[in-house]
């Protein structure tokens, strides 16, 4: 059995220095390696491995990990700022094999998430996604069971089989502290590098379309009226159309009408 | 059971004491931990902004080629404020802006990372984010280790040296402390401010790295205490020194007291428009040698602003040197404790005795006087405006009333001002005594 | 902002603004605390005002209601507390708490 835990070295500070001192993993990313580690008891023979992207100053913290008790420690040799593609390309490189990946649910310096997604899809492994709550007690007669958040303060109950990626928040679990000894001992610890892509700097960051605000008068209609008149649509101006479909066949119709404009 | 971690020397806190104690020990070639609770060295460390490290000559020649400062401080001022008043001396030293140097601003975060990264190079080994939590001891009430608050955090040494800073609960707990009196204390709180680099060039009168340290009596909103500024390279350091129990025994909170210095007429043109970066806080040992604990004990040594080192003569802040010169010392003895094989309190001594003989100590002598003096009530309440007024009518043009003499002036602003005569005379006697 | 007397003059930011210009790295548990059944006997309420950090507030009911995410770690409230036992002041786990960068 072998958990893989994927790191990003980022910066932890709101100027964005990255000198050692403002360098590290997010609470996120430290949560990812708690529920590994906390998973591997439950698993008999499993190893930990954590694996981060980033230049040579990102050492430091895969020594922490090897101090808190991860199996083994490996730094792929990047760039510190890369898209989510890049990156998942080049952790999936490393990560086959892996029965599970655990990752942090997004990095604070891009927070886009994308990783995981990417990821699962590179490994054709099941995904979890966001995730609020991992049952420890499942992991001994499998399949998973983990909790996800949903919108309006509900939740989401998924039963996931491996080979899976999960990504946590982080507020799943808090990272034990290395004891002394251990934290010791890491210090003289060489951490093996590979190679990795080493990109320039996103030119400028892509945001999601937002519409502006504006005034509307207040409601006068049905809710379905109120609707309408916020989304812009069943007007006359051809851009959009109103259609009664059974689920199957409205998603078919969303797909369709996706691919037209060009998605 | 993990293994007994044991080393021949710990030193507890990565400040400026820790970190040249550490250095010392290194270089003797015993193996020494330095232990800082912070995540780096420096990030729970404030001061007012100035260091003085001549001492740094002996530990690091030729420090002024790498270490981090903002501004070399080539233009002292000292201010006295009443209400609507001030007077400023000021001295300026083109000397002060070439090598060797004398004073400095920097940033705590940056020094006090750096002096430890020099620490590290010299092969101590800095353990960060871990908080000493208590001494260990043999049976005979000898400190042999720290307890920390890691998993299995045990550490054994032949020696600990408590560089921990003003709160030091080791020394305390190693009873070398006697009672704690917060009337031997200040709080120091401070703004960081930022203004453009040519903006602070120009309001302060000074170019390139030459930087400013102006120190303020009389700007504590009646709380005794004293102010500063002193400049960095794109940002100033405003604060205030506030005496605890007066702090405590009036209404005006600290960011208050910072903002009415801020708004005093002489001041607000000089901090006019700048964004405060950071707001920051921390305690003084400020009354000097009548506070000091004992130096040693069996198995350990205390140092920096955790022996109340700091040499605080009323507004004149000075601790990093005494802290780095107190830690190399303490480092020297321990050193030479190790060798000898005898690390009992009389084996430490060696302490103590260079403590004495140097600067440290005898500064501290020197200046025994200064801190009671400087924030007697009326250094604090009655002297500032006795000296504005006289200077304000020495300057005042009332023709056609003729020019009164200034003896005439300083004895009528001096009665005004409700100082007796015998009061100033003997204040006057405890300043030449202290200063002279 | 509670227990300063009016007509002072207010600094230009909020004390939420200012001391949001410093950063915490909060952990879970609380490193100082405050027994305020003992506050409740307390006349002088030094800390209310002396805290840099604000952190003291008196409650309707002649409590102290005290938060200690946002705290220097300075020591003040101790040392001018002189209550036994109403303040329990310890550093906060190693590598969290106040966290200076230009100071
Ligand atoms: C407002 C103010 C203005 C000042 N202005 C000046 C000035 O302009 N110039 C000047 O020279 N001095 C100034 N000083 C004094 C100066 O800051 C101190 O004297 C100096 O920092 C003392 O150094 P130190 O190494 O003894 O202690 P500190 O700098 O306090 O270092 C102690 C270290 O120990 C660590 N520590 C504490 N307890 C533990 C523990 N249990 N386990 C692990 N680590 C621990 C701390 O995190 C810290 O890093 C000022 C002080 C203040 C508060
Ligand atoms: S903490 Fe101390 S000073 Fe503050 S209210 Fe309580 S008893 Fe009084
Ligand atoms: S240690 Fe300082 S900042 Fe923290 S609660 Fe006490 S007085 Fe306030």
């Amino acid at each position: 059995m072998r958990i893989a835990v994927c790191w990003k070295w980022v910066s932890l500070d709101r100027d964005h220095d990255v000198d050692e001192r403002w360098a590290g993993v997010s609470a996120a990313d430290e949560a990812a390696l708690e529920i590994a580690l906390l998973l591997r008891d439950a698993f008999d023979d499993c190893d930990v491995e954590v694996i981060c992207l980033g230049p040579k100053d990102a050492d430091d913290v895969l020594r922490s990990a090897l101090a808190v008790g991860a199996t083994s420690a490996r730094r792929i040799d990047a760039s510190a700022e890369l898209d989510g593609h890049t990156v998942s390309a080049a952790l999936a490189d490393h990560l086959h094999g892996a029965d599970l990946v655990v990752c942090g649910d997004y990095s604070i310096d891009r927070g886009t998430g994308s990783v995981p997604v990417f990821l699962a899809a590179e490994l054709g492994a099941a995904q979890a996604l966001g995730l609020i709550d991992v049952d420890l007690a499942s992991a001994a007669t499998m399949p998973l069971r983990v909790v996800r958040r949903l919108d309006g303060g509900r939740r989401e109950l998924l039963d996931v089989s491996l080979p899976a990626v999960l990504s946590v928040e982080g507020s799943v679990a808090r990272l034990r502290r290395a004891p002394l000894a251990a934290s010791l001992a890491s210090r003289s610890i060489a951490i093996a590098a590979v190679p990795g892509p080493h990109g320039r700097p996103a030119e400028a960051e892509v945001h999601p379309y937002r519409p502006r605000a504006r005034t509307l008068p207040a409601p006068t209609g049905g809710p379905l009226t109120r609707v309408r008149e916020i989304l812009d649509i069943g007007g006359d101006d051809g851009h959009a159309e109103t259609v009664t479909l059974d689920p199957p066949a409205a998603a078919g119709r969303i797909l369709d009408q996706l691919r037209e404009w060009g998605y | 059971m993990p293994e007994q971690t044991t080393v021949d020397a710990i030193v507890v806190g990565a400040g400026p004491a820790g970190s040249a104690a550490a250095t010392v020990l290194a270089r003797h070639g015993y193996s020494v931990i330095l232990l800082e609770r912070g995540s780096f060295p420096g990030s729970k460390n404030m001061y007012g902004g100035v260091v003085y490290p001549r001492i740094l000559d002996q530990l690091h020649p030729e420090w002024w080629l790498e270490a981090p400062i903002q501004r070399w401080v080539t233009r002292r001022s000292t201010m006295v404020l009443t209400d609507t008043q001030a007077v400023t001396v000021d001295f300026r030293s083109t000397d002060w802006g070439a090598p060797p140097y004398n004073g400095a601003t920097a940033y705590r975060p940056d020094w006090d990372h750096w002096l430890a990264g020099k620490a590290e190079a010299d092969g101590a080994l800095l353990v960060c984010s871990t908080t000493a939590t208590g001494l260990l001891r043999d049976g005979s009430g000898r400190v042999v280790g720290v307890t920390t608050d890691r998993p299995d955090g045990d550490l054994h040494a032949r020696v600990v040296i408590a560089c921990d800073g003003v709160n030091s609960f080791l020394a305390k707990e190693a009873g070398l402390y006697g009672e704690v009196d917060a009337a031997n204390y200040t709080l120091g709180v401070k703004e960081t401010i930022a203004l453009p680099k040519d903006v602070i060039d120009e309001r302060f009168a000074v170019r390139g790295r030459d930087g400013v340290d102006i120190e303020i009596l009389g700007g504590t909103s009646g709380v005794n205490g004293g102010g500063f500024i002193y400049t960095n390279l794109d940002t100033l350091s405003v604060g205030v020194v506030l005496k605890l129990p007066k702090l405590g025994a009036q209404k005006l909170r600290p960011e208050q007291i910072i903002a009415n210095l801020k708004a005093h007429p002489a001041i607000a043109p000089l901090v006019e428009g700048g964004e405060i970066k950071e707001y920051s806080a921390h305690v003084i040992p400020e009354a000097g040698l009548s506070m000091m604990p004992t130096m040693t004990a069996d198995g350990m040594l205390v140092a920096g602003d955790a022996a109340a080192m700091c040499l605080a003569a009323g507004i004149w802040l000075e601790g990093v040197n005494f802290a780095m010169a107190s830690g190399m010392y303490a480092g020297e003895a321990a050193a030479e404790a190790l060798e000898a094989g005898d690390t009992s309190a009389g084996g430490l001594a060696g302490y103590e005795r260079r403590l004495n003989d140097t600067f440290v100590l005898r500064d501290h002598r020197k200046l025994h006087r200064a801190p009671a003096l400087v924030l007697s009530d009326r250094v604090q309440h009655r002297y500032p405006a006795m000296i504005a007024n006289t200077v304000e009518r020495m300057f005042r043009v009332d023709n056609p009333s003729p020019k009164p003499g200034l003896r005439r002036i300083l004895n009528e602003e001096r009665k005004r001002a409700g100082v007796r005569i015998r009061d100033l005379a003997k204040d006057t006697l405890d300043g030449l005594r202290t200063f002279g | 902002m509670s227990g300063a007397p009016t007509g002072e003059r207010w600094p230009e930011l909020s004390f939420e603004d200012l001391i949001a210009t410093t950063r915490f790295d909060i952990h879970e548990r609380a490193h100082i605390t405050v027994d305020d059944a003992i506050c409740a006997d307390c006349s002088t309420r030094e800390c209310v005002v002396a805290c840099p950090a604000n952190l003291f507030v008196p409650t309707s009911d002649g409590g102290i209601l005290f938060n200690y995410e946002q705290c220097f770690e300075c020591g003040t409230c101790y040392l001018l507390c002189n209550k036994e036992g109403a303040i329990t002041w310890t550093y906060p786990e190693g590598g969290h708490g106040v966290v200076f960068k230009r100071t």
